[in-house]
């Protein structure tokens, strides 16, 4: 089937009333649960699982999949709003969506990450329709020692998301580093740093610390600073809660940087959203040409990491449809769903199944619609929020934290542990120290460790095999140049001054 | 004679009725040891739909993920929960391996009160379909050949992928590496793109790429043929006396349960295993049926582990118990 005959028939499936009205019950669901920190995606696709029954696999699977991308509008909203990251890939919204909340920009933050969303989003769709067969046979090329070399691309980036101080944020990765250590290692079962707790044979929550040390600790470190009633200014009018033609315009490379990004690291199993947003937001930072106001509050900040976010959707599904290869945990369980609706997910599930497929990536074009309507009109909404006093605000945020952190893990030593990372939060504000590169080691630690190990058994324990495979030298010798481009900067900067006082 | 088979079957019920007048009072609360996706928590979906469907509960079930330190989080979960009739957890093999090798597992599964062994699941050793290798004993040969060079893919190492590389490695003397991988994907991911030789793969999960002329079989870990590989040699047929090793799969209930509470839970998943989705459920999935009463069970464990242990010494991995 051709691509245009395809399309054409995937609509006239995804635009049959039920498959429309599942289609926006999907996002819709999505939009909620991408909103509400802890509770994401995976969990929420499980429960509905047995509901799906009653349907059409094709039905099933556009109101599914629906869920699966509505998550990712969704999770910007209390990142940018609250500073409370409600899934790892909206983490590095928050340096730059806070920072414009505070500023007043609420609503044009939030906007511009729903048009984000929307393009990317859109794009990664048109990925999938065009390219998904070979590029991944492509994919497959990436190992462990790829994504070792990727990792290290992705903390490189921390140079780039750091403050002032190179020194601070390098501790900051470190200590976040350290963390992920923490836990059963998969390779010989053995625990590490656990002293003795069985809640930490599982690892530290990623979900614990992002919502302790950003939101926990910006509460605590704003109660000093809150002897005026309402925190956030917030303009009144429409006109001012919407991004303007200048935000938009500032974009446009946000726009296609996050959607390119965002598709290729999604198509990667070993990926996914977090990387893609962190890689993102490095090369718009490395680009742009206002870089030193990046973490105060531009536009691009924003638009960039969420369309990013947007586009891994697409990507994510190409292993999942054309290999039956899951990169994440969400894409495990729609497998785990096309298999209990009798299909067989495999290299041979396209071409048995077209009209499947396409009713999917029309759907997919239709909730990407459904989701900007839904969200624009919100964005005043939610930009109200911040119109309440601080004393009711904080309490709020303190709130919503708890009860996202309980409802992952249903356990209270993640509670205390939270109340500990806020701590933490606390003091590295007060000393300056950023809070992104922590969560970046974190986030990262495990993944990249994992694919260090797993080429040294492949290499019999030599290192030579980072460097003697093309693509993971190349991803390496990029994230030296990342690593050298400050230092050039700062050359530059004393060639200038030394040519100005020769004058 | 119709209603003498009416009284007798009410009779029946009545007589099963007093043997567990127990009957769960709120959801029962299905605790896992793998997040959305992973194999118990899609064995425990799967079981919670049939006994709904089958009427077999008056409650309805709801899947816990209690994830991490192979088991140990959601068997230490379950011991909380002592005495508590309304909890009941999906267990694997890893839950009596891994307490051997992990001194911080505090709470093994002989801790816990056994209720039923479900299914065994067999496993293909396969490699990629351009792969030199045509049968096992090439493979083995050509590790013989290159001490450490060639590669498999798989879990952990307490993972059943590794105990059949240790016995396959003692019986033969051949050498290969093991490199994990958490996710099953990603195992497969480094098979087809290459980067390892060969990996210990699920029969349905192997089906569709076979079918894809993208991987070939080289031999079955099962005691007999499975039904859709009628040409595919079993272990012992291949050549390789190794012992067989299923991955296993059951349900434990928490400690200081009363009896008439075990006698329940063990009725109800009797009676799910007689049912007809039960039968199409392993056939779809390509499991063995591996019904065992809380009694077999028990003693399952032990001949299980004390397997285990030895696979694990002769393999040179510290065991802590």
């Amino acid at each position: 089937m051709d691509v245009l005959q395809g399309l054409l028939h995937g609509f006239a499936i995804a635009l049959q009333p039920g498959n429309l009205l599942f289609c926006f019950v999907g996002v819709l669901l999505g939009t909620i649960v991408g909103v509400m920190p802890g509770l994401g995606p995976p969990a929420t696709i499980a429960m509905l699982l047995p509901l799906t029954f009653l349907m059409q696999p094709a039905t099933a699977m556009i109101m599914l999949a629906g869920i699966y991308y509505g998550a990712k509008y969704g999770g910007s909203t209390t990142s940018i709003l609250l500073n409370v990251p409600g899934e790892s890939a909206s983490v590095v919204t928050c340096l730059d969506g806070y920072q414009m909340a505070r500023k007043g920009r609420a609503g044009a933050a939030l906007g511009i990450a729903a048009i984000a969303s929307f393009v990317a989003g859109t794009v990664g769709v048109i990925g999938l329709m065009l390219i998904a067969p070979p590029l991944a046979r492509l994919a497959l090329a990436f190992s462990s020692p790829e994504y070792f070399g990727l990792m290290a691309l992705g903390l490189a980036m921390v140079v780039l998301l750091a403050g002032r101080s190179l020194v601070k944020a390098l501790l900051a990765m470190l200590v976040g580093l350290w963390l992920a250590g923490v836990g059963t290692d998969l390779f010989t079962s053995v625990s590490r740093f656990t002293f003795g707790q069985l809640e930490l044979l599982s690892g530290i929550d990623f979900v614990v610390v992002a919502i302790g040390v950003f939101a926990i600790g910006e509460v605590l470190a704003n109660i000093e600073a809150a002897e005026e009633g309402r925190i956030l200014p917030v303009p009144k009018g429409l006109r001012n809660l919407l991004p303007t033609l200048r935000d938009l315009r500032d974009c446009r490379f946000a726009f296609l940087n996050g959607s390119v990004v965002g598709f290729l690291v999604g198509v990667l199993p070993g990926a996914g959203s977090t990387i893609a947003s962190f890689v993102s937001y490095g090369i718009e930072k490395a680009v742009s040409r206002r870089r030193e106001q990046f973490g105060t509050g531009v536009v691009e900040g924003v638009a960039a990491p969420e369309g990013a976010n947007n586009a891994e959707t697409g990507g994510a599904l190409v292993p999942l449809l054309t290999l039956g290869i899951p990169g994440s945990g969400t894409t495990a369980i729609l497998l785990a769903a096309l298999v209990l609706w009798g299909f067989k997910p495999g290299p041979l599930f396209l071409s048995d199944n077209p009209s499947l497929f396409w009713s999917l990536v029309a759907s997919m074009y239709i909730g990407n619609v459904m989701l900007l309507v839904l969200n624009l009109p919100l964005v005043p909404l939610f930009a109200q929020v911040l119109r309440a006093p601080a004393y009711v605000l904080y309490p709020v945020i303190v709130g919503v934290s708890i009860v996202g952190v309980y409802s992952v893990s249903t356990s209270l030593f993640d509670v205390a542990l939270l109340a500990g990372f806020g701590l933490l939060g606390y003091v590295m504000r007060k000393l300056d120290f950023p809070t992104a590169p922590l969560i970046l080691g974190l986030v990262l630690g495990g993944a990249m460790e994992r694919a260090l190990r797993q080429s040294l058994m492949m290499s019999g324990g030599h290192l030579s095999i980072l460097v003697t495979r093309p693509i993971a030298a190349a991803m390496l010798c990029l994230a030296l140049l990342v690593l050298a481009v400050p230092l050039f900067a700062r050359l530059n900067t004393w060639r200038l001054q030394a040519m100005e006082e020769e004058k | 004679m119709k209603s003498v088979a009416i009284v007798l079957a009410a009779l029946c019920a009545l007589a099963a009725g007093e043997a567990s007048a127990f009957k769960p009072t709120r959801t029962v609360e299905v605790v896992v040891h793998t997040g959305p996706g992973g194999g118990s928590d899609l064995l425990a979906r799967a079981v919670a739909t049939m006994i709904e469907k089958e009427h077999l509960l008056p409650v309805r079930m709801q899947v816990v993920n209690k994830t991490g330190g192979g088991g140990a989080v959601a068997a230490a979960y379950l011991a909380e929960k002592a005495g508590d009739p309304n909890t009941i957890g999906f267990f694997t093999g890893v839950w009596l391996t891994n307490p051997l090798v992990t001194e911080k597992a505090k709470v093994t599964l002989r801790d816990l009160t056994p209720i039923a062994r479900l299914v065994l699941e067999p496993a293909l050793i396969a490699v990629k379909a351009d792969s030199p290798y045509r049968t096992l004993a090439d493979f083995i040969a050509a590790a013989k050949q290159k001490p450490g060079e060639l590669k498999q893919s798989g879990g952990s190492i307490t993972s059943r992928d590794n105990v059949v590389r240790q016995l396959l490695q003692q019986a033969t003397g051949a050498r290969w590496a093991f490199i994990s991988f958490p996710g099953g994907g990603e195992r497969l991911a480094a098979l087809l793109g290459g980067h390892v030789q060969m990996m210990v793969i699920e029969p349905e999960e192997a089906g569709e790429h076979i079918r894809a002329g993208n991987l070939r079989v080289l031999a079955q870990i099962n005691d007999t043929r499975l039904a859709r590989f009628p040409e595919v040699p079993t272990l012992k047929e291949a050549g390789f006396d190794v012992p067989n090793v299923p991955q296993v799969r059951g349900v434990v209930a928490p400690p200081k349960i009363p009896a008439e509470n075990v006698a329940y839970w063990e009725d109800v998943f009797r009676r799910l295993t007689r049912t007809a989705s039960w039968k199409k459920f392993l056939q779809d999935n390509q499991f063995e049926d591996g019904y065992q009463n809380a009694a077999d069970l028990a003693k399952f464990y032990d001949e299980f582990s004390a397997r285990m242990r030895g696979i694990l010494k002769e393999a040179g991995i510290k065991t802590v118990r």
